[in-house]
């Protein structure tokens, strides 16, 4: 099944009344359960590319389908419920909020879900649990490590059971070992959930284990 | 969760929340303070003017008040004493007659203003007669007895027991004079007043002035001043007097009721400059804490948080702060109200003369009303909301990507 696609992208943005295209007629399509890495060297357009198949941003020109449906000219507020409901995020530099603890930053978005608060709960600690995070619940982002915040996000990116997660950079700040934990746990919840992954990133580490890899230059999908 | 997340948000930088807290407290205890003093104190210049002289209604015959003449008078007979008597709300009434006259001692004489009573029924209605300095007053059943203002009595170089002789003109235009002895002075706190009065039994102005049992007007004393107008339409239907009126207080004493407004307004005015010097500190403050938190809004949008739900999110965080601080500005308020309430603040020098000039005791009173602490709490939330608009709209604008790369 489909997950995403889109024809024909473009995206230009203006740099001081100068237009630059970050993207270039980019055709791409990604099924339920891949897990993709799109790499490329800093300007390739990797992140542009991410928050335009995030619903977070608009393209210039073309098509982007969320699954099977066109949301290129979706309101904000239906684009908020499509993030909301079927997208999960994951920050290059964890972007919990500051004064919640871990399980009140993954209970978060089920409570903008409507979830009430017990069955929120059980659910983030039973996921904590299932992903050995479980005794940072209380704890605060600043009480916590980059790979454990890390974690944290990655948690609170799944916990809706999403149709898809996008992760821009999301070992850019860890060291190697750590990073390579954050991997293992994704590729589990891949494996295990059947969760689609999509990766940005320039990070070996992470271009090794991906199952697919894109390679953008220069806005264009090199391989 | 919004209302944990905001109230942690207002916390996390402690020092801004607490200069806010602080703003909204210094606001509603001023607004309180002053709002309480000035109404504290109209009631009590009401009180004192109303009770001292006028009544808090009197009944008069239609033009007396904008053209008092003799001529316009009135015979209170047994219908008119059972229709007070019925009236519900009537704490008492008084029949009085004024009139200008002559008073001499001696070599000096004095233009006065003769201010005839009943004592009996005017002690239900006016304290006055309680001031009494020297001598005593004159009973109801006495005659050809006065009682000066203090002031009166040394400008005629008299003292009690001497005999004065009051020259007035009368109903039907002849004058009359006759021979009075003084009983007594009274102290009425207003000097102009304490040099020209002259206080007589009515029966003896009646004879003096040949108004046979006419009066001028009938002042009346009601349980409760806020159910004035009540009282005033009940008696109106039970006096059925085409030629009589019914004036309140403020008509009675208009200067009065526009020195307040006049005063009420500027205290208004002054509240209004106060709450948007406070109104742009909130703003500025409100809008500081949203424009540091764009990534972190940024992000919360990214995840799908609808930009509705953020902007209550602002709303929440300012309404905590400013209902906390109404909270401490109220109790504040309050016992300072309070503590004013009991030890009035007492005015000496220009301030006392100013006071006196216009039949006010020369003090600031305060007033404990409710009103007072709920409307300065609503303004305050108000202008609150009022501050948010601007940083509100600009987080509901705000879109989720500009957000997150905000710096």
């Amino acid at each position: 099944m489909e997950i995403v696609k889109t024809e024909n992208l473009v995206k230009i943005y203006q740099d001081n009344g100068v237009p630059v295209e970050a993207l270039k007629m980019i055709n791409l399509s990604v099924s339920k359960g891949e897990y993709v890495v799109i790499a490329g060297p800093s300007g390739s357009g990797k992140t542009t590319l991410l928050n335009l198949l995030g619903a977070l941003d608009k393209p210039t020109k073309g098509k982007i389908y969320f699954e099977g449906e066109d949301i290129t000219l979706k309101e904000k507020s239906d684009l908020a419920k499509i993030r909301l409901h079927k997208l999960g995020f994951i920050f290059q530099a964890y972007n919990l909020i500051p004064v919640l603890s871990a399980i009140e930053n993954i209970e978060f978005s089920m409570m903008l879900l409507g979830i009430p608060e017990k069955e929120r709960k059980e659910k983030a600690l039973s996921l904590m649990d299932e992903l050995g995070i479980k005794e940072l619940a209380d704890k605060r982002p600043n009480e916590m490590s980059g790979g454990q915040q890390q974690r944290v996000a990655v948690t609170r990116a799944i916990v809706n059971n999403p149709s898809l997660v996008l992760a821009d950079e999301p070992t850019a700040n860890l060291d190697s070992v750590t990073a390579g934990h954050l991997l293992d746990l994704m590729e589990r919840m891949n494996a295990e959930k059947n969760i689609t992954f999509i990766f940005s990133s320039h990070d070996r580490q992470v271009i090794d284990r991906a199952k697919r890899l894109i390679i953008l230059k220069d806005g264009l999908i090199e391989s | 969760m919004l209302l944990k997340l905001a109230w942690r948000n207002i916390w996390r930088n402690k020092r801004r929340s607490l200069l806010t807290l602080a703003a909204v407290v210094f606001a509603s205890l001023m607004a309180i303070a002053m709002r309480g003093i000035q109404l504290g104190t109209f009631a009590l210049n009401i009180k004192t003017v109303v009770e001292l002289f006028s009544g808090y209604m009197q009944i008069q015959e239609n033009g007396y008040h904008d053209n008092p003449s003799l001529n316009k008078s009135f015979i209170v007979d047994q219908s008119m004493i059972s229709s007070l008597q019925n009236t519900k709300g009537i704490l008492g009434f008084a029949p009085r007659l004024y009139a200008d006259g002559l008073i001499s001692y001696k070599n000096e004489s004095r233009g006065t203003a003769i201010f005839a009573i009943d004592p009996d029924k005017e002690s239900l209605v006016t304290n006055f007669m309680q001031n009494v300095d020297r001598g005593k007053f004159f009973t109801s059943d006495s005659s050809h007895e006065v009682v000066l203002g203090s002031q009166l009595l040394e400008n005629l170089k008299a003292k009690i027991g001497d005999n004065v002789i009051i020259l007035a003109q009368g109903f039907d235009g002849t004058l009359g004079n006759q021979k009075y002895k003084i009983v007594g002075t009274v102290k009425l706190g207003v000097q102009g007043m304490e040099a020209a009065t002259v206080f007589m039994g009515i029966k003896s102005a009646q004879s003096l002035l040949g108004m046979g049992n006419r009066v001028n007007a009938i002042a009346i004393k009601v349980h409760n001043i806020n159910q004035l107008k009540k009282v005033k339409k009940s008696l109106i239907q039970v006096i059925h007097d085409p030629n009589l009126s019914v004036l309140l207080w403020n008509n009675v004493n208009p200067g009065l009721q526009q020195m307040l407004e006049f005063s009420s307004v500027r205290g208004i005015i002054f509240l209004g400059i106060l709450f948007v010097i406070v109104a742009f500190g909130i703003l500025n403050t409100v809008l500081m804490s949203v424009t540091e938190r764009f990534r972190e809004f940024g992000v919360v949008l990214s995840i799908g948080m609808p930009q509705i739900k953020l902007t209550y999110l602002v709303y929440i965080e300012t309404l905590l702060l400013t209902l906390f601080g109404l909270l401490l500005g109220n109790l504040l308020g309050f016992v300072l109200n309070s503590y004013i309430v009991d030890h009035p603040i007492m005015f000496g020098g220009e301030m006392k003369k100013m006071y006196e000039s216009y039949h006010f005791l020369p003090q600031a009173q305060s007033s404990t009303d409710f009103k007072i602490f709920l409307y300065v709490s609503l303004a305050i939330i108000l202008i609150s909301l009022f501050a948010c608009i601007y940083p509100a709209h600009k987080v509901y604008k705000l879109e989720p990507l500009k957000g997150i790369r905000h710096t």
